[in-house]
């Protein structure tokens, strides 16, 4: 755990956000779209622990205690948030498909001006 | 005193009374007692208010000179703390000959009008009308302020309106009305604006008029000190008295304004005489006697006064050589005299203008109702071309029309008796040709203007001796050409047809007639009418109506008897009831002796100006140095008739018959007014209607709904170009938010690192 | 001003709201009893708000019968309502048409009961803006206006019932959120004198202006703010060119919203001049009046004209509504005291007259189902009652004296000429001349309106059968024709009442600072010569005697004359004593001075010397701000 610098935490978020960034572009699946949230999301996870562990929170020039725990309670909040979301989206996708019997992405262009 | 005059009140009161019962009871009365009571009852408050009016008057003569004026007050009417106006009568030597002269000729013209309107269904609504008028008319003259004026100033023109309009049915008339309420408005611009200026200058100058109650406009408190506030401002004065004679103009119907009058013959005729003859036209003439101090200290004003009067009376009298209709050429006769009135009052002898305003009150209230006789007699048929020696038929009539044409022509033996006309013409040319008040920078308008009277008094002689002997004396019976026309035949359509188009029809003696209507207005409907008439037997009646629905109904089953028949060969004149000719014996007694009455010893001078002295002008003469004036006013009149009798004596001449293309160009052109009506009429109405669409296309519809929905538009468009971002594919949509992301990262991050440390 | 209970004001302006909410509970196919019931709750309210004819005393200017309640106290926004001269009548006016638009909309058959239900909403929103003294509850009331009217044209409404709604809203909408703006602006100057309190109180504001703290040194926000407020009244008067949504809005609405339209609406936006823009920015007043009297005099002749050319009734009475709305602003803006007094009763007379008007068209359009001129003619002699009636109305409206369009018109075109005076008959005697050939113009298009559709033959077989109309229509319309004879025979009854809030309001606009009238000093008081007076120790009941004892005069009014530069000269102080009342020719009122020279004529140059200093007399002692 000593041994892993700050920076390998970030490049691994980084690479997971791009990852997540590109599915959800390229990608028509909206399953595979919602796996790429995830993983957007946890890579957001993942920083916010490296930096709540590497980097405490200084207000002032006094270093608070790690006992705050500011990161670690964003990262609960974000996974409450994205296991709501995905109930609410797996929802609407169970519903298109009774709907129309197809969930491919390009077909649903009903905001199309 | 004063009190005693409070019974003034009754003067105008009666008539308010008698309108009020013929509009709310009149049909019923009709119904329940029969016309005659419901005449009775017209004519009835407007005698008694005569008699009460002769009371007061001789009340008043009793009073010194300096004493004549008695204001009653009623009650508030706009009472604010900037301007006061009370309901107030004055009672005072003008308003009183004028409460004469409307109670007792109207008096009369209602009695006429029972007879004349007999026949009439919508009686009631006529002497509604009619008493409404006396009322208004006697507010005009009687109100002790300018504003009670202008209620019966704007009251005469609303009931001279309804009564143009009378027969409504016939648009023309509608639209006669219309044209004489709007060129009246025209007029009513001018006073109200001349009040304001008036009132301003009161107002301002309130503690030297001793007008610390706020009555600014009352004639007891400006009138007094007026002249002495504006003898200092002569520009205002002047702008002020043509502001009042725009006023005037309108009323009296004087150049620019005159156009309704002729129109405004489409009334019947009892109005003609009463209104557009006898009172309303002189209101303008009373207007000026009330207001004098103002044109007397304005010689430009008066200037005006008198070409403007002189201008309108030659022009009018030349209009009336190229006139057929018996009443058209009363009504330009009426616009003529009334241009004398004004020579006279801007010449300053402004009790000349109101003795000519009371001798033409008879005449010419004579001559209207004689023509009312003769057309009644003619089946309503104004055309002097059909007349001719009437004089045996229409006896009294005739005569008693022949002394208002001799009294109208200014005859007499001079130095011992001439009739009304007479004296009251004399007088007018005289002041003009004597008068050095009337100039323009020294240039005596007003003697030029007395110069082209006296050659239009030659005028007048001649178009009456015209008139006269057109339709009483001469060598033919002309109606009896008129084919006679069975209506209702089948046989008829082809004449019908013709009638349409030409108005006038070639029988086959080839003698020209034309076909009986009401007037000339009502020509075209009349033959419209006439063709579809064939089948069912509701064709316009007497006075050009057209029935709605029930009267059809009614009429149909009707007896026929009362079916009034159009004036063709078979038709024989016959003389007007009592009720018609007694006030035509009365008028023709009034103009016969009238004017010799009030001219002797300055009588009428003296009841109206005291001393005869005006207060800046002076004593006024009408005696002009080096002129012969009796002699020429005698070869005036003279020669006018005997020219008149050379041309007319035996009758219609074929150059002013039926064919017009025989006329000559010059009477065919005052026929049409020398183009002046159509081109007014034309300018107002059809260039009104190009500016109004104009303003309404190009303003309303173009410019601010443009403006107003060119917003709306603006919105949308901006909308229909943004709607190709909106794809709806989702990838679409996140790129736009990464790219979005990155660029609001970036510009942070420029800040972060770059431009946080200036 | 401390906290009181709900009055006669809140029981006036709410009564309407209560009948609506008790017709929501029945039935909606009962047509009758909705009918019935609407109309009864319309009677009920005008005859209650009659009660204020007792309850009012003439005389004097301050706000009676007062209601005041926090609303929102940290904002400084306040439930306060309260009546003057001024709104009087409008209250009175907006109970009687209600009256007559629900009798008439008896002829409603579709969706009865939410039509009347708007009505009565409708009624309730327009009484709050003539009563209400608080700002926000001013606005709150005259948006609230907007909503049912917008429903009764765009769902009762005629063919193009959409449009013409949507424009209605839109176009007033957008007009009152720069009055919203300059409101806002208002309340946080006021603040600034104020350590930060916001006060939405027009009473509280117009005692800061009177002083000449309020707009200190802010000349151009207080024009600014002027015309924020200007446009807002405008599009609702409307004026010249605010003012096409009228036509479109007059021609789509049902009869009854025809006659409220004409009536009530357009009197909120001359009102609202007469409320706000006249005692709250009276600097900018008097600088730009001379082009709100422009386009007032733009309105008279561009409306008459454009009106001369239109084929449908409603369309030529819409236009010649901007057109007599003309008249109005142009006594408004006149400034002098015949001139606001005749523009604020010539708006009475307009919503007596149009409303009448309107109510007779709508009788006409519900037997024929047509407005348009070529299906018309003759009528006279079918329906004689119903044409006299019409032509009683419509010479009314042409301004004939003795009927009651006349004095209002009269008397603002008075105004303009003593206003054009002042100034030397400088450019602006165009105004009142313009003004003049206006009421030449209304002749004519009136007098058409009239021609086309009652003289004439009548040839159209549908109007042969028609019959004159019923008694109870009679009764609708001689209910407002009762008026229009009263209004015009004897004025009195309708200018007394209202003549010292005219006076006040007028010297609230231009009087120097420091000598205009406090709505809220009640030792202050307004005599018959339209002076403003210290009258200490006046109690209630003796507003409107004659000025006795140590009264003091604080402005003399010069009538007839607006100042272009209001100039303070010496003090003068006239004291009055029972031997020797006060009067005009001591105070030297109407001996008038002109700024310039009138024509080059010396007489009227003579007392500009002499009185240089007569149009002011400075208060002797500075008035106690009351309570304070």
């Amino acid at each position: 755990m000593e041994g892993v610098p700050l920076i390998a935490y970030l490049l691994l978020g980084m690479f997971m956000f791009t990852t997540g960034v590109v599915g959800v572009i390229i990608r028509r699946n909206p399953i595979v779209i919602f796996m790429c949230i995830e993983l957007m999301l946890n890579s957001v996870n993942l920083t916010f622990l490296a930096f709540a562990r590497y980097m405490p929170m200084q207000v002032q020039g006094v270093t608070l205690p790690q006992a705050t725990m500011g990161g670690q309670m964003m990262v609960i909040f974000v996974m409450a948030v994205a296991a709501a979301e995905v109930a609410v989206g797996l929802g609407i996708i169970m519903a298109i498909f009774r709907l129309r019997n197809n969930i491919d992405i390009d077909e649903m262009n009903l905001l199309k001006g | 005193m004063s009190s005693y005059f409070a019974a003034i009140w009754y003067v105008l009161g009666l008539p308010v009374l008698g309108f009020l019962i013929q509009s709310l009871f009149g049909k019923a009365i009709v119904r329940v007692a029969g016309k005659r009571v419901a005449g009775l009852l017209a004519v009835l408050p407007i005698a008694m208010a005569f008699v009460i009016g002769v009371v007061l008057t001789m009340n008043l003569a009793a009073f010194a000179p300096e004493n004549r004026a008695h204001v009653s007050t009623l009650c508030d009417w706009i009472n604010i703390a900037s301007i006061k106006i009370p309901f107030e009568l004055r009672v005072d030597t003008l308003s009183m000959t004028m409460v004469l002269i409307i109670t007792g000729i109207g008096a009369l013209i209602h009695l006429y009008a029972t007879g004349y309107m007999a026949e009439e269904k919508d009686y009631t609504r006529f002497f509604t009308y009619l008493n409404l008028f006396i009322a208004a008319m006697l507010i005009l003259v009687l109100g002790n302020n300018l504003p009670m004026l202008f209620i019966g100033w704007e009251g005469v023109g609303l009931c001279s309106y309804l009564l143009i309009g009378f027969w409504y049915k016939d648009v023309a008339n509608a639209k006669a009305a219309n044209k004489a309420f709007i060129v009246n408005r025209i007029g009513d611009w001018g006073l109200t604006l001349g009040m304001f200026l008036l009132m301003v200058i009161v107002a301002a100058n309130a503690n030297r008029f001793g007008a610390i109650d706020g009555r600014f406009l009352s004639y007891d408190v400006f009138l007094p000190r007026l002249g002495e506030v504006l003898k200092t401002m002569p520009t205002v004065t002047t702008i002020m008295a043509l502001l009042f004679f725009v006023g005037a103009c309108g009323k009296s119907a004087q150049f620019p304004l005159y156009l309704w009058l002729p129109d405004a013959m489409a009334g019947p005729t009892p109005v003609s005489a009463l209104i557009h003859a006898a009172t309303m036209v002189t209101s303008g003439v009373v207007l000026l006697n009330r207001l004098h101090v103002i044109f007397e200290l304005s010689p430009v004003a008066s200037a005006v006064v008198c070409v403007v009067g002189a201008f309108t009376a030659l022009f009018a009298a030349l209009i009336a050589f190229g006139q057929t209709d018996i009443k058209k050429v009363l009504a330009y006769s009426t616009v003529s005299q009334l241009g004398f009135m004004f020579v006279a009052c801007g010449a300053g002898a402004y009790w000349v203008g109101m003795f000519h305003v009371t001798t033409h009150a008879f005449f010419k209230a004579l001559l209207f109702l004689g023509s009312g006789a003769v057309i009644h007699a003619m089946a309503h048929n104004q055309d002097m071309r059909n007349y001719g020696k009437l004089a045996k038929y229409l006896p009294i009539t005739c005569w008693t029309m022949f002394i208002g044409f001799l009294a109208i022509s200014g005859v007499a033996i001079p130095g011992v008796f001439g009739f009304a006309g007479y004296y009251s013409k004399e007088a007018i040319i005289g002041s003009a040709l004597a008068n050095t008040h009337a100039n323009i920078e020294g240039v005596q308008l007003g003697q030029y203007a007395g110069w082209t009277a006296l050659g239009v008094a030659a005028l007048t002689a001649m178009y009456m001796t015209r008139m006269t002997w057109l339709t009483f004396f001469g060598n033919k019976e002309r109606w009896r050409d008129i084919p006679v026309v069975e209506r209702g035949h089948a046989h008829d359509e082809e004449h019908a047809a013709e009638l349409v188009h030409g108005h006038v029809i070639e029988t086959a003696a080839s003698a020209p007639v034309t076909i009986a209507t009401g007037d000339g207005y009502k020509f075209e409907g009349e033959a419209l009418a006439l063709v579809d008439d064939h089948g069912h037997d509701h064709g316009p009646d007497v006075h050009g109506f057209f029935f709605t629905h029930d009267e059809v109904h009614e009429r149909e089953h009707a007896d026929h008897e009362h079916e009034h028949h159009e004036l063709d060969g078979n038709h024989i004149p016959h003389e007007v009831s009592p009720s018609m000719w007694i006030p035509l014996a009365v008028l023709a007694v009034l103009s016969i002796f009238g004017g010799w009455y009030l001219a002797q010893g300055d009588r009428f001078l003296d009841w109206l100006y005291p001393g005869g002295k005006l207060d800046y002008l002076g004593e006024v003469s009408e005696h002009p140095h080096g002129v012969n004036l009796i002699m020429l006013s005698a070869i005036a009149a003279f020669g006018g008739i005997a020219a008149g009798l050379l041309v007319y004596f035996r009758g219609l001449p074929k150059k002013e018959g039926w064919d017009e293309s025989k006329w000559s160009p010059a009477r065919l052109w005052a026929r049409n007014q020398f183009g002046y009506d159509a081109a007014m009429v034309g300018a107002a109405v059809d260039g009104g209607a190009d500016i109004a669409t104009a303003a309404w296309k190009g303003v309303d519809i173009a410019l601010v709904d443009g403006a107003v929905n060119g917003s709306g538009w603006l919105a949308r468009t901006a909308g229909w170009l943004l709607h190709f971002l909106q794809t709806g594919y989702i990838r679409f949509y996140a790129i736009g938010m990464l790219i979005g992301a990155i660029a609001f990262l970036g510009w942070g991050s420029y800040f972060l690192f770059f431009g946080g440390h200036k | 001003m401390q906290q009181t209970g709900p009055g006669l004001l809140s029981l006036i302006t709410f009564l309407p709201l209560i009948g609506a909410l008790l017709m929501m509970l029945l039935p909606k196919d009962q047509s009758k009893l909705l009918r019935y019931v609407a109309l009864g709750v319309s009677i009920v309210t005008f005859v209650v708000s009659l009660t204020l004819l007792t309850h009012f005393k003439g005389g004097t200017y301050h706000f009676q019968m007062q209601e005041n309640a926090s609303w929102i106290p940290s904002l400084g926004i306040n439930y306060r309502l309260g009546v003057d001269g001024i709104s009087l009548w409008l209250i009175l006016l907006t109970t009687l048409l209600s009256i007559v638009a629900t009798w008439f909309s008896f002829y409603v058959d579709k969706r009865i009961k939410p039509y009347f239900i708007f009505l009565l909403i409708l009624e309730t929103a327009m009484l709050g803006v003539f009563t209400s003294l608080d700002m926000i509850l001013f606005y709150s009331f005259f948006e609230a206006s907007l909503i049912p009217m917008y429903f009764l044209i765009s769902i009762w409404g005629g063919e193009r019932r959409g449009y013409a709604s949507l424009k209605f809203f839109i176009y007033t909408f957008a007009g009152s959120i720069f009055m919203l703006v300059g409101m806002i602006v208002l309340a946080k100057q006021y603040a600034g004198l104020h350590h930060g309190q916001l006060s939405f109180s027009i009473v509280d504001i117009q005692r800061e202006v009177a002083s000449g703290k309020f707009w200190a040194g802010a000349l151009q926000l207080q024009t600014l703010i002027f015309w924020s407020f200007s446009i807002a009244f405008l599009v609702k008067c409307p004026a010249f060119p605010f003012h096409t949504w009228l036509p479109d809005a007059h021609v789509e609405a049902p009869t009854a919203g025809s006659i409220i339209l004409a009536g009530v609406l357009l009197k909120m936006g001359t009102y609202g001049f007469l409320r706000f823009v006249l005692p709250l920015f009276p600097d900018a007043v008097q600088t730009q009046a001379v082009w709100l009297m422009g386009l007032a005099v733009i309105g008279i002749i561009y409306g008459a004209i454009v009106a001369a050319i239109q084929p449908d009734l409603k369309k030529l009475i819409a236009y010649s509504s901007v057109a007599h709305m003309g008249f109005v602003l142009l006594g408004l803006f006149s400034l002098t005291h015949s001139g606001i007094l005749g523009g604020t009763y010539q708006q009475l007379n307009h919503g007596i007259a149009t409303g009448a008007l309107f109510l007779l068209v709508g009788l006409i359009y519900e037997r024929r189902h047509t407005r348009l001129f070529r299906d018309f003619g003759g009528l006279k002699a079918q329906m004689p009652i119903y044409a006299t009636l019409f032509l009683i109305v419509m010479l009314a409206s042409v301004g004939l004296p003795p009927l009651n369009g006349f004095i209002g018109e009269f008397l603002a075109m008075m105004g303009a000429f003593e206003s054009s005076y002042a100034h030397a008959f400088g450019l602006n005697l165009i105004f009142p001349i313009l003004a003049g050939a206006g009421t030449i113009l209304a002749a004519v298009y009136l007098l058409y309106m009239f021609q086309q559709v009652f003289y004439g033959p009548n040839t159209n077989p549908e109007n042969m059968k028609l019959k004159d109309i019923k008694p109870w229509e009679i009764a609708c319309v001689g209910l407002l024709v009762v008026f229009v004879f009263w209004g015009g025979l004897y004025p009195s009854t309708f200018l007394k009442p209202m003549e010292s809030s005219i006076g006040a309001v007028r010297l609230m606009a231009i009087a120097p600072e420091g000598n205009r009238p406090v709505w809220d000093e009640p030792e202050q008081e307004i005599d018959g010569k339209m002076n403003l007076v210290y009258a200490k120790g006046r109690t209630a009941d003796q507003v409107g005697e004659p000025l006795s004892g140590n009264e003091t005069v604080l402005t003399k009014a010069n009538l007839h004359f607006p100042l272009a530069t209001p100039q303070v000269a010496q003090s003068t102080t006239v004291k009055a004593s029972p031997n020797h009342p006060v009067d005009a020719a001591d105070l030297g009122v109407l001996e008038v001075g002109i700024s310039r020279n009138l024509l080059t004529e010396p007489s009227l140059s003579e007392p500009l010397q002499a009185s240089q200093a007569a149009h002011w007399a400075a208060p002797l002692q500075t008035p106690r701000r009351g309570g304070r």
